[in-house]
């Protein structure tokens, strides 16, 4: 099996997010960028089923701060290919990566294509259905497991209430991970080093999206509110509500 | 004298079980070739000198359980004579006319010593069967989830002990024997052999020849079954009386926190048995199967599957039932974890050094565990919680996954800055470590050393944001390459600063920068002391004045990193005795003190689910056993936090208080005794 994971580098969030001067970015200055939590969860059930059905595993970013060290570990742990998209320019939002994402996949033999379900930049889970539409091929969502079924893939997809549905999709498609069936796996920082000495990552040019963009027109850190009070009693809770006037 | 008919069965019994032991031990040097390579080449002379004396004062042995020491000592020394007494039977035995009885002064001093040595070998051998057999003694067994070889549990080690028992009582026994009848032949005792002399008394009235019988049946007793006794050797525990001084001559004498390098880095540690240092195969040969370690060990101690004695136990076993297919490296090398110890052992180590230092043959299980670590961490295989470290370490330089810019967040509440020593030459310059940088009581910790250090006047700063984990518990968790990668990043950086000495007050931060950074630095690059050292020389030089001296009792827990690795028992003790208490030790203390169980990688894995109490928590039960007593003091910054959670979970809160070296000097400098009054009320 084919197996094809898009990765995205995020500013770490334990760093203190500020917005630069233009007042319409994030000040990078100081960031660090880590891989996409969900991401790591793609790239480890992609490994789960590379090794279950002696797959071949492809990993793609986009070329940044970090991103070596990001692809390095993926092969480390057990990728066998690891491209670089370059220059693509920024892209903008998720509909300008799935773009980009999507050229660079449908160059490339592919039964399945995972990514993290969603990604701080991308709450509403938009990547993954996006370049299954680019690319014309099915798509399922927040997806907890995925392994080989007769001809096909099965999935289960997780919906809330703890409710999982089985699915059957005709390959090649494309899946958003929502969880790996266990935790990513390390990879040691030793066997990193000596796959960074012994490969080359390979580069593909991007090309800018050709779609419809977006423009930032101001970015603001959210409002803080006043905080919470931890109430007693309902007498308390009386006497708040008649202070502000609402009883 | 031996008929000929028994000199020439002698012989042969000699060439044929020669022969057999001869086989026994050539696969036994083999296998050890088959290890890793590690370098023992150096001062060899020296080294053997050493053990020799070492062996020879049985210090290693005396370190622990002194009653059964003593009898150890009895047949050791007995045991050593009478290697001459064998010489001297064999050319009785041979030589025509040769007696030592009635002989000159120096036959007599050997008659005197062979005659009160075989009694002290046979009062030894007793006392430690009757304590092994009829005592049975706790310490012998293993925990329920530990691993064992199918021969142990059978009752090997058992088994072996008493044919090793039996054949020390008769070897010795009937040599003593013998020279009684010898006595008894000539009708008269010997001043120089009091007891023969005694024991030939009933055999006087016996004839010439059933006395003549007696003589060759105690001759071949004692000497035959040495002979017969030489196949079985090389399989026996008892073998160690051989390995014993090799193995603590070829001992690692690096400093003790300095971890042995990775022998091969692109498969690095030890997953099968060959893949050990070729000296932690000798370690097996060595073990006498004692279980000293295992009573030193705090994973054993709070229940888990660890035994060190049983990891090096099956690995004998092991390499018995396998000899000449290892010994031949045919066949591919067994797996450690298929046979000599679980995965969850390999983890439950808190590396805190116990096992090594106690061990009377000079064995190292510890380092096993370590190699295994490393390669199980090459593979991936870990704890979920251990991998999310790692990453976090990897990527932001410290084990609590913060940010690296807030890493000196703890100085904002002091009442001065700390110079930054990257920009400035200081005198010292104090590496802060992970925990006294981000966890929360410790952080108190730092700046009560802060506050302390600046009203003394001292010249420090620290890195700020620039410091990175020094890598201690990531080496011991097995993580060489994010070792390399962190303690590089420090090198580095404390290259472009200017200071003279390094001060710490975490002695797992101390234990790195002093021991592990020469490769990386330059051996002897830093002076690192701890700040238990810097506190005694202020003290000493009256720049910290103690005004209102503290009352109570204290006792002080020695963390491993500090004490049993690097030997800094007593400036800890002097702060402690500076600031007015009473100090009262735990029976526990100095080099045999027990590890709080966060070492290793510990602090950040799970209890095993084994566990009955955790080895914080039975130090604690330790400390209140003194009786009344203040203050529990440590001088590690994760041994505050240990150690704090282990009074509340173990229902003692508010019958002690742990607290820094450094709590108490600030009270006995400024409010006294007056809050521990004030909680009291």
């Amino acid at each position: 099996m084919k197996l094809v994971v898009l990765l995205k580098r995020l500013p770490d969030l334990v760093e203190d997010l500020e917005v630069d001067d233009s007042g319409k970015a994030l000040d990078t200055e100081f960031l660090k960028f880590t891989l996409n939590e969900f991401d790591d969860y793609a790239l480890e059930e992609a490994l789960l089923l590379k090794e279950a059905t002696d797959g071949e595993l492809t990993v793609i970013a986009l070329d940044g701060e970090d991103v070596d060290k990001m692809l390095y570990t993926a092969l480390a742990k057990g990728a066998d290919k690891a491209l670089k998209i370059e220059n693509a320019g920024e892209a903008s939002g998720n509909r300008g990566l799935a773009g980009i994402f999507a050229k660079v996949v449908s160059s490339l033999p592919h039964d399945l294509v995972l990514t993290g379900v969603q990604s701080a930049e991308d709450i509403d889970g938009q990547l993954a259905p996006m370049v299954a539409a680019i690319l014309d091929e099915p798509c399922v969502e927040v997806v907890t497991q995925v392994a080989t079924a007769d001809g096909g893939v099965s999935i289960h997809k997780e919906y809330s209430g703890g409710v999982v549905a089985e699915f059957e999709i005709d390959t090649p498609a494309v899946v958003g991970i929502q969880a790996s069936r266990q935790a990513p796996r390390y990879a040691p920082v030793s066997k990193v080093r000596q796959i960074q000495e012994s490969t080359t990552l390979e580069t593909v040019a991007g090309s800018a999206a050709d779609t419809s963009v977006f423009t930032v027109v101001q970015m603001t850190p959210p409002e803080t509110g006043g905080g919470a009070q931890m109430l007693g009693n309902i007498g308390e809770l009386i006497k708040v509500l008649e202070s502000k006037g609402v009883i | 004298m031996l008929t000929t008919p028994e000199r020439i069965a002698f012989v042969l019994l000699v060439l044929v079980c020669g022969g057999l032991a001869f086989t026994g031990f050539r696969n036994i040097i083999r296998i050890v070739r088959r290890g890793a390579p590690a370098d023992r080449s150096d001062n060899l002379v020296a080294r053997f000198v050493r053990a020799i004396v070492d062996v020879g004062l049985q210090r290693t042995v005396f370190k622990a359980r002194p009653v059964v020491s003593l009898f150890h000592g009895f047949i050791f020394f007995g045991f050593s004579f009478y290697l001459l007494v064998n010489i001297n039977d064999i050319l009785e035995a041979f030589v025509e006319g040769w007696s030592t009885i009635g002989g000159g002064p120096i036959a007599s001093a050997f008659n005197l010593f062979s005659d009160l040595f075989s009694v002290l070998v046979l009062i030894g051998m007793v006392m430690l069967l009757l304590r092994r057999f009829v005592q049975k003694p706790k310490s012998l067994n293993f925990n329920p989830s530990v691993k064992l070889h199918a021969k142990v549990t059978a009752g090997g080690v058992r088994f072996d002990s008493l044919i090793v028992g039996v054949f020390i009582l008769l070897h010795v026994g009937s040599r003593w024997l013998g020279t009684a009848l010898h006595l008894a032949e000539k009708g008269h005792g010997d001043t120089w052999l009091p007891t023969a002399s005694l024991a030939s008394i009933p055999f006087r009235g016996l004839s010439a020849g059933a006395l003549e019988t007696g003589i060759h049946a105690c001759w071949w007793l004692a000497m035959g079954l040495i002979v017969l006794f030489l196949p079985y050797f090389p399989r026996s525990k008892h073998l160690h009386l051989m390995v014993a001084p090799v193995n603590l001559a070829l001992a690692k004498k690096t400093p003790r926190g300095e971890l042995a390098a990775v022998a091969n880095s692109s498969q690095p540690g030890a997953e099968a048995l060959t893949d050990l240092p070729w000296t932690q195969l000798l370690d097996s040969y060595a073990c006498i199967m004692c279980n000293r370690c295992q009573d030193a060990c705090p994973a054993h101690a709070s229940g888990t599957p660890l035994s060190p004695a049983a990891l090096e136990i099956n690995k004998r076993y092991y390499a018995n039932e396998h000899s000449s297919t290892l010994a031949t490296g045919n066949g591919s090398s067994p797996k450690l974890l298929d046979f000599a110890i679980t995965e969850d052992a390999v983890w439950s180590c808190t590396s805190c050094y116990a096992c090594v230092e106690v061990c009377p043959v000079g064995n190292e299980p510890m380092m096993d565990l370590i190699e295994m670590r490393r390669s199980l961490v090459f593979e991936g295989k870990m704890a979920d919680e251990v991998a999310e470290v790692l990453r976090n370490l990897d990527e932001k330089g410290n084990s609590f996954g913060d940010s690296a810019r807030k890493r000196a967040r703890w100085t904002k509440a002091l009442d001065f800055k700390i110079p930054d020593a990257r920009k400035q030459p200081v005198e010292y310059l104090w590496f802060v470590g992970d925990f006294a940088s981000f966890d929360p009581q410790s952080q108190e910790v730092s700046r009560a050393v802060a506050g302390l250090l600046h009203e003394a006047g001292i010249d420090f700063g620290i890195l700020y944001e620039g410091e990175r984990s020094a890598g201690n518990d990531i080496r011991r968790v097995g993580e060489e390459g994010l070792f390399d990668a962190l303690a590089e990043q420090n090198a580095a950086l404390l290259a472009e600063c200017e200071f003279d000495k390094i001060f710490t007050t975490d002695p797992h931060t101390f234990n790195a920068l002093k021991n592990e950074y020469g490769p990386y630095a330059g051996a002897g690059q830093y002076q690192v002391v701890h700040y238990s050292t810097l506190l005694v020389e202020l003290l000493e030089t009256a720049r910290l004045p103690v005004k209102a001296p503290l009352t109570g009792r204290a006792t002080y827990h020695d963390p491993c990193y500090l004490g049993r690795y690097n030997r800094g028992f007593d400036a800890p003790r002097d702060v402690i005795r500076a600031s007015g208490v009473e100090l009262v030790e735990m029976p526990r203390n100095r080099e045999n003190s027990f590890c709080c169980g966060a070492g290793g990688g510990r602090i950040w894995m799970k209890d095993h689910e084994d566990v009955r109490e955790r080895p914080s928590e039975n130090r604690i039960r330790e400390a209140l056993a003194l009786g009344e007593i203040d203050y529990f003091v440590v001088s590690c910054p994760k041994d505050l936090t240990m150690y704090r959670d282990a009074v509340k979970t173990s229902g003692n809160e508010g019958k002690i208080e742990v607290v820094d070296i450094v709590d108490l000097l600030s009270r006995a400098m400024r409010e006294g005794d007056q809050k521990r009054m004030e909680a009291a009320a």
